[in-house]
């Protein structure tokens, strides 16, 4: 049974109180949970995102005197505190995560460093609420009346806690919103061309975290009833920081194991406590300089080594017969009509100054191949990053099946089916060839009714993972779904981005340079599939410098010179039109 | 508040700010040639301002103690470079990669901390004056009444931070880092030894370190853990300038420095917060800083 593991979880949770030697151990394991609580929402927010934060003890403060000071000072109960400590923490998560969406890497870290110091220094001096360093006292512990029994309660109550962050934690990994979370940490504006709204995840993410340091401090107020300021300094961000690096970062059982190591490591060196420093300081030398991927990588480099099945270069995808019924994306199929499908309307864009486009317009039928070509410079890449949305035009409109897309947020026009690929391939490094394929399926249950469906079934993964091996069969590298892009040559990363852009079920597909760096056998293959495309009703957009390609495969070739349009047409017709052969084609043998 | 008194605020607040501002150049250069920040800087400054008040205590000269302050920093920021930034770019590109400099600046500042406590203990310590006959040293100008002390920081800092700037934009090596900064890979293909460009930086991080350390010692209590309110600062004030502008971190320093001064002023209990949040704030209304940097990172 797929689930085996939290059973046994759960009953290896219900019986170690009960066969533990002594109190002690008890205690240590209440530690670890409370530990593991936040650093599981440290490594969503730092090892998928990419996001660090230096302040969640800033989080974990909110969640300790939220609960402790409601319940103490004001008579509440624990169930009603709860959720309070839980929204504090929220709070101040959505508000740090707005500013994430602004800033960067080191701003970042800048911006949750601060943070996390105001609410120290708050909580420090601001005795009249939290007691300051003398602390909060009195608190009420969590045993559930048992005063007796306490400890066992409250290990009870922080471990189920913890079963159910973790297997919160364990849907995330291994679903889409994952695979998601990667694409974002790795490149944003590709995030935003498969249809993630990053800005809103990356936000969100920041609110996991904090909820998870709001829970983790809510235990940490009611363990012992004792809370005081100087739990909640930089060093306790860092603990986290260390647990979650130790453990491995961004693995689904590193911060689990990263707690237990930290917390064994405190009560080794508790007497120890004159090099405290130096071995938490070597500890993230040496982690980080040897051991990258933590305490759970250096297990699996153990036990599996992982053979990657690196295809050599020369096996060239064969020449694929034309497309089956049975082998076929299935692609939307635009209605046929007069209309262009997309418009574009004296289009200009200038970066300071230089003018990229300029006031071009473009129409583009649907069901048809339309090349744009020009010169090096001539603004085709700009036109490809305004039209999928990535650049803002200074002026003009854009259309697309008759509906305004000039100001429409580029992930908002790829889920119109608005799709594309990039000249410099676009594939996640960290996910395997299957899963970036999978990205572009991105469909699916929101997080609560999809993990509640992924307790009882992975029907849902396992359906986009057959999606994907269908596509990737149709590009002949179904054999590859599980390397990594990184161990593919060159040809075959190129089909596993058009791979991932069919995922995306495009009306339209933009190819940026699709067979630049391809030897012929690859460039033809990729002809018969855009034709294959084609014949599916998906329109094709194509800017391409071999105009052998371009001028067998479009139906339309546009050409641009310095931003301007100065030629359209059929291919035989731009072929002979002297401004076009002046500017762009040259003589004979071009 | 009297207008003296506002003088007397300015003259602290700018001492303090200009320590800050080398604090943000410190981080400013190492960012330039290594995309990365000393998170352990401000652990610098505090092995700076013990050597210094250990070595001054001891009758050594001013001089022959700046030398040596400075000569054992130089040591530590090469090795700094070597030991946790280096082996970095030969990492693969794991999850980790792109953070992983924080987390070993940070682990050699607390391997620093450390050292200090055990040679240091953990009290608190007032390192002597360096100027100043005496720990304060009044002086009276127009009707202000200051410390001589905070004047002479003020004016050497920005001694300091003039230098830098024509070492930067000026000087031949000032050329190099730019071109390294630009793109490694590049630069040496141009013929420049990027190694030695990047062990320099950090090389000059360690002297800024140094000076800032030494400069601060009589103007704060030195102890083991002061160091995170300084790299706080320091980054604070460089994130506010932008990561492209000496002069934008040169106003934020000040800047910071003076908003604390009158902030203590007006509230002792919560008066070091109020420049965090004014910071924070800032950076919410302009993310990239004074002079900004940001690129959209579309390929």
């Amino acid at each position: 049974m797929r689930h085996l593991r939290y059973l046994v979880a759960a009953v290896a949770i219900a019986v170690f109180p009960l066969v533990s030697p002594n109190p002690y151990f008890i205690n240590l394991a209440q530690d670890a949970a409370i530990v593991a609580i936040g650093a599981i929402g440290l490594n969503i927010l730092l090892g998928l995102s990419g996001q660090l934060s230096l302040g969640q003890a800033g989080f974990l403060a909110l969640g300790a005197y939220g609960s402790g000071v409601l319940s103490t000072n004001h008579g509440w109960p624990l169930w009603a505190t709860l959720p309070v400590s839980l929204l504090l923490s929220a709070v101040a998560g959505g508000v740090i995560g707005l500013v994430a969406l602004r800033t960067r890497t080191h701003y970042l870290a800048m911006v949750t460093l601060a943070f996390g110091y105001i609410v120290e220094i708050l909580s420090q001096r601001w005795v009249g609420i939290t007691g300051g360093s003398m602390g909060l006292i009195g608190v009420p512990q969590l045993n559930f009346g048992d005063f007796g029994n306490g400890a066992t309660y409250f290990f009870w109550a922080v471990a189920a806690a913890l079963l159910l962050v973790q297997m919160m934690n364990d849907y995330v990994m291994r679903s889409r919103f994952g695979r998601s979370l990667h694409a974002i940490k790795e490149s944003e504006s590709f995030a935003l061309t498969v249809g993630i709204d990053a800005a809103r995840w990356r936000s969100l993410v920041f609110v996991v975290s904090a909820v998870t340091a709001g829970l983790s401090g809510f235990f940490f107020a009611h363990q012992a009833g004792y809370v005081s300021s100087d739990a909640f300094g930089l060093d306790r961000s860092i603990a986290l920081l260390i647990a979650v690096v130790i453990g491995g970062l961004g693995s689904a059982y590193g911060p689990l194991l990263g707690a237990v190591i930290l917390v064994m490591l405190n009560q080794l060196t508790a007497g120890l406590y004159e090099v405290s420093f130096y071995i938490f300081g070597g500890i993230l030398l040496v982690v980080m300089l040897f051991f990258p991927a933590g305490a759970v990588g250096a297990v699996q480099r153990l036990f599996r080594r992982r053979s990657s099945a690196v295809p050599s270069s020369a096996d060239v995808p064969a020449k694929s017969a034309q497309p089956t019924s049975a082998t076929v994306p299935a692609a939307a199929s635009a209605s046929p009509s007069d209309a262009p499908i997309l418009e574009l309307h004296e289009v200009t864009k200038s970066y300071s100054g230089v003018v990229a486009v300029s006031a071009v317009s473009l129409k583009v039928m649907p069901g048809t191949v339309h090349a744009v070509i020009g010169p090096n410079g001539a603004g085709k890449s700009t036109l490809i990053n305004v039209i999928s949305g990535l650049y803002q035009p200074d002026s003009g409109t854009i259309r697309f099946l008759g509906r305004d897309i000039t100001r429409l947020k580029p992930h908002r026009r790829a889920n119109l089916g608005l799709t594309r690929t990039f000249q410099n391939l676009q594939l996640i490094g960290t996910l395997t060839v299957a899963e970036n394929v999978m990205l572009g399926l991105q469909r699916g249950r929101s997080f609560v009714p999809g993990w509640l469906h992924w307790l009882v079934s992975d029907s849902e993964e396992r359906a986009d993972r057959a999606e994907a091996t269908r596509l990737l069969r149709y590009f002949n590298i179904e054999r590859l779904a599980d390397s990594l892009p990184g161990d593919l040559p060159y040809g075959h990363r190129k089909l596993c981005e058009l791979a991932r852009a069919l995922a995306q079920n495009p009306t339209m597909l933009f190819l940026d340079e699709p067979i630049a760096g391809l030897n012929e056998g690859e460039a033809l293959d990729i002809m018969a599939k855009i034709r294959g495309l084609k014949a599916l009703g998906v329109t094709v957009l194509l800017v391409e410098h071999n105009m052998s390609f371009v001028m067998e495969l479009s139906d339309t070739v546009t050409v641009l010179d310095y931003g301007r349009k100065i030629g359209e047409g059929a291919p035989a017709v731009v072929k002979r039109d002297p401004v076009v052969i002046a500017a762009y084609l040259g003589t004979e043998d071009a | 508040m009297k207008s003296a008194d506002l003088v007397q605020l300015l003259i602290s607040g700018i001492a303090m700010g200009s320590i800050y501002t080398l604090m943000g150049k410190g981080l400013l250069i190492t960012f330039l040639t290594t995309r990365a920040l000393n998170f352990g800087q401000g652990d610098f400054l505090m092995i700076a301002s013990f050597l210094s008040m250990t070595l001054l205590l001891a009758g050594v000269p001013v001089i022959v103690a700046v030398l040596i302050v400075v000569a054992v920093l130089v040591v530590l920021g090469v090795g700094l470079e070597r030991l946790a930034i280096r082996p970095l770019a030969s990492m693969t590109a794991g999850s980790a990669s792109s953070l992983a400099w924080i987390l070993t600046t940070m682990g050699f500042g607390m391997l620093l901390q450390n050292t200090a406590q055990l040679v240091w203990g953990k009290s608190r310590f007032y390192s002597p004056p360096l100027f100043s006959a005496k720990q304060k040293e009044v002086v009276e100008m127009m009707g202000a009444r200051f410390y001589l002390e905070e004047l002479i920081v003020a004016v050497l800092a920005m001694v300091v931070v003039a230098v830098l700037y024509w070492f930067l934009f000026r000087a031949r090596w000032g050329k190099e880092v730019q071109a390294v900064s630009f793109d490694k890979a590049t630069a040496s293909l141009l013929g420049i030894d990027v190694r030695r460009v990047v062990a320099t930086s950090y090389a000059i991080m360690a002297v800024l370190a140094a000076v800032s350390g030494i400069l601060a010692g009589p103007l704060t209590t030195v102890q083991a853990h002061m160091g995170l309110l300084f790299i706080l600062k320091g980054f604070a004030v460089v994130c506010i300038g932008g990561f492209v502008n000496p002069v934008g971190i040169l106003i934020a320093g000040l800047g910071f420095g003076i908003v604390e001064a009158v902030s203590n002023y007006i509230n002792s209990a919560f008066g070091d917060l109020y420049p965090f949040l004014i910071a924070l704030l800032f950076l919410i209304a302009r993310p990239s800083g004074l002079f900004g940097e940001m690129k959209t990172d579309v390929r």
